[in-house]
């Protein structure tokens, strides 16, 4: 007595044809196109906006300030320690770009987030890792790997069972998991809000008088999905943090 | 017959595996490509534009609110210092006024009890050397009136008894009779 | 030849089918764990935030790291989901 509800196959949701450059192997398509435009408003709020700072602060120099004061007290200080404020400009950056990528998906007219292409999470996670694996071998040498594949205070008989582990843990999952979470969350988030867009424009043809619960569960979803993006953000530059302590200092 | 059945059916369903579209979740090379080069530019222009100003503004702000602060400090510690000088100086002088009237009054006193004593002094003196006069004038007064006496005694005698008498006797009876007089009355 | 066809479409039905089910059942196993997981990282976080709300800042952060390290594995099922089903 309905017409079938119909959701569209997922890969129809996150690929994008090209508009420039087609089929060339490096064309740019909607994903491409969102990260240059969040690029240039980074470029343009903070390069703009700091630009002539002042001694009593207004408008977007706070907001530059907080964001500052919120990695370099938040994440650089409060994780790796208080010497290592030169970190925060990477962390800081890296916090920027992911949050406005991130934010594309409730940004009405788009609402698509770049960040749920794995070709963005995986390039970020592969570069913290260089990162990292750099940092370990030039504050410790060798010892960076053997710290960890062996460590002290176990059992000579455990390590056959620990060093692999270790191993798989440093090599793989670190990056694996660090690229896969953001991407996983920000997929999720897109198709839940894809899927509750779909059935309230159902419902509206096909039964209008249940239209308002897909409606307001959308609205509350978004909400929910600008707690994600924030959170994710954080979270990813969080346990990049983590990752240089612990190439700096691995005894902790 | 079944063999080349089930052979026709994976072929096709392979077919159908293929016909489908790629994974949604593999990376595309085009897509890092772009990122990261849209990445490195942020990170550049913000690591050598935008942090480095924004630290300075903070660190700005920090110095001066502690510069502040300690300037205030060392204003109230000196204002605290200027008081406590003054209300000691206070003190002190209110001590040194309450010494000044103590003295004075007790000079003033000493003064008095001095005017007293020598005007004590002073009415003993006039007192003793009044009655010092006063005797001496009696002396004087009785040794006139002695000599008057006798010379009036001898002239009484004389007119009394003049040719009874030698002078010489005469004088030798008054003499006497004065001696004894004055004797009892010394 | 028409039943042939009919078999053939009927086996990638089917296998489309099973990869489906394979796909949902690994999601769903997958996200058990890491449920409890989350659930035991939060209320332990909570907890101690309530004992000692002066470390509050740092139990926080501490509370995200675990989150982030247990959701990992339900991510992992989720793209799996996905790896699994095409």
């Amino acid at each position: 007595m309905f017409a079938a509800f119909t959701f569209p196959p997922i890969d129809e949701l996150f690929r994008w044809k090209d508009i420039a450059f087609n089929d060339s192997g490096y064309g740019i398509n909607k994903t491409s196109l969102l990260v240059f435009i969040s690029s240039a408003l980074i470029l343009l709020i903070f390069i703009g906006g700091s630009r002539k700072m002042k001694l009593i602060p207004s408008g977007v120099q706070n907001v530059l300030e907080l964001t500052y004061d919120f990695v370099d007290r938040g994440i650089t200080r409060d994780v790796i320690g208080n010497d290592a404020t030169r970190y925060t400009p990477f962390l800081g950056s890296l916090f920027l770009f992911i949050l406005f990528l991130n934010f594309w998906e409730i940004i009405p007219g788009i609402q698509f987030p770049p960040t749920s292409r794995f070709a963005i999470p995986l390039f970020l996670s592969l570069m913290v890792y260089v990162l990292y694996w750099f940092l370990g071998f030039k504050h410790n040498g060798i010892k960076y790997l053997t710290g960890h594949l062996f460590p002290a205070g176990v059992p000579k008989a455990l390590y056959l069972l620990v060093t692999p582990i270790e191993l798989v843990q440093i090599l793989v999952v670190r990056p694996f998991s660090l690229a896969v979470r953001l991407l996983a969350n920000m997929m999720a988030g897109h198709i839940l809000l894809t899927a509750l867009a779909l059935l309230t424009s159902y419902t509206l043809t096909n039964a209008p008088i249940i239209t308002i619960g897909p409606f307001l569960l959308n609205i509350g979803v978004t909400g929910f999905e600008l707690l994600v993006g924030f959170l994710q953000a954080y979270i990813f530059t969080l346990l990049t943090a983590v990752y240089i302590a612990d190439s700096l200092h691995p005894e902790h | 017959m079944l063999a080349s059945v089930l052979a026709v059916a994976v072929k096709a369903a392979e077919a159908a595996g293929e016909v489908k579209a790629k994974n949604p979740i593999v990376p595309e090379s085009k897509e890092i490509l772009w990122a990261s080069i849209a990445f490195f530019i942020v990170f550049g222009l913000l690591a050598w534009k935008a942090w480095p100003a924004i630290k300075k503004s903070l660190q700005d702000r920090e110095d001066k609110i502690r510069g502040d602060l300690e300037h205030a400090e060392s204003v109230r510690t000196q204002a605290d210092k200027e008081l406590a000088d003054y209300q000691r100086q206070l003190a002190d002088s209110r001590n040194e006024g309450g010494r000044i009237i103590e003295e004075a009054r007790q000079s003033a006193d000493q003064v008095r009890k001095d005017l007293i004593a020598r005007a004590e002094a002073d009415a003993a003196e006039i007192r003793a050397r009044a009655q010092e006069d006063a005797k001496l004038a009696t002396e004087r007064a009785m040794a006139d009136v002695q000599s008057r006496v006798s010379d009036l005694s001898i002239e009484l005698a004389e007119r009394i008894v003049r040719h009874n008498l030698d002078k010489a006797t005469q004088i030798q009876l008054i003499e006497n009779y004065i001696n004894e007089v004055g004797g009892t009355r010394r | 030849m028409h039943d042939v066809l009919v078999a053939a479409q009927q086996a990638g039905e089917l296998k489309a089918g099973l990869q489906s089910i394979g796909a949902g059942i690994a999601y769903g196993a997958a996200a058990i764990g890491p449920g409890i997981g989350i659930g035991i990282v939060v209320g332990n976080a909570i907890t101690a935030m309530a004992r000692q709300p002066e470390m509050a800042g740092q139990v926080r952060t501490t509370m995200f790291l675990g989150i982030a390290f247990t959701e990992a594995l339900a991510l992992f099922g989720f793209v799996l989901f996905f790896l699994a089903k095409s």
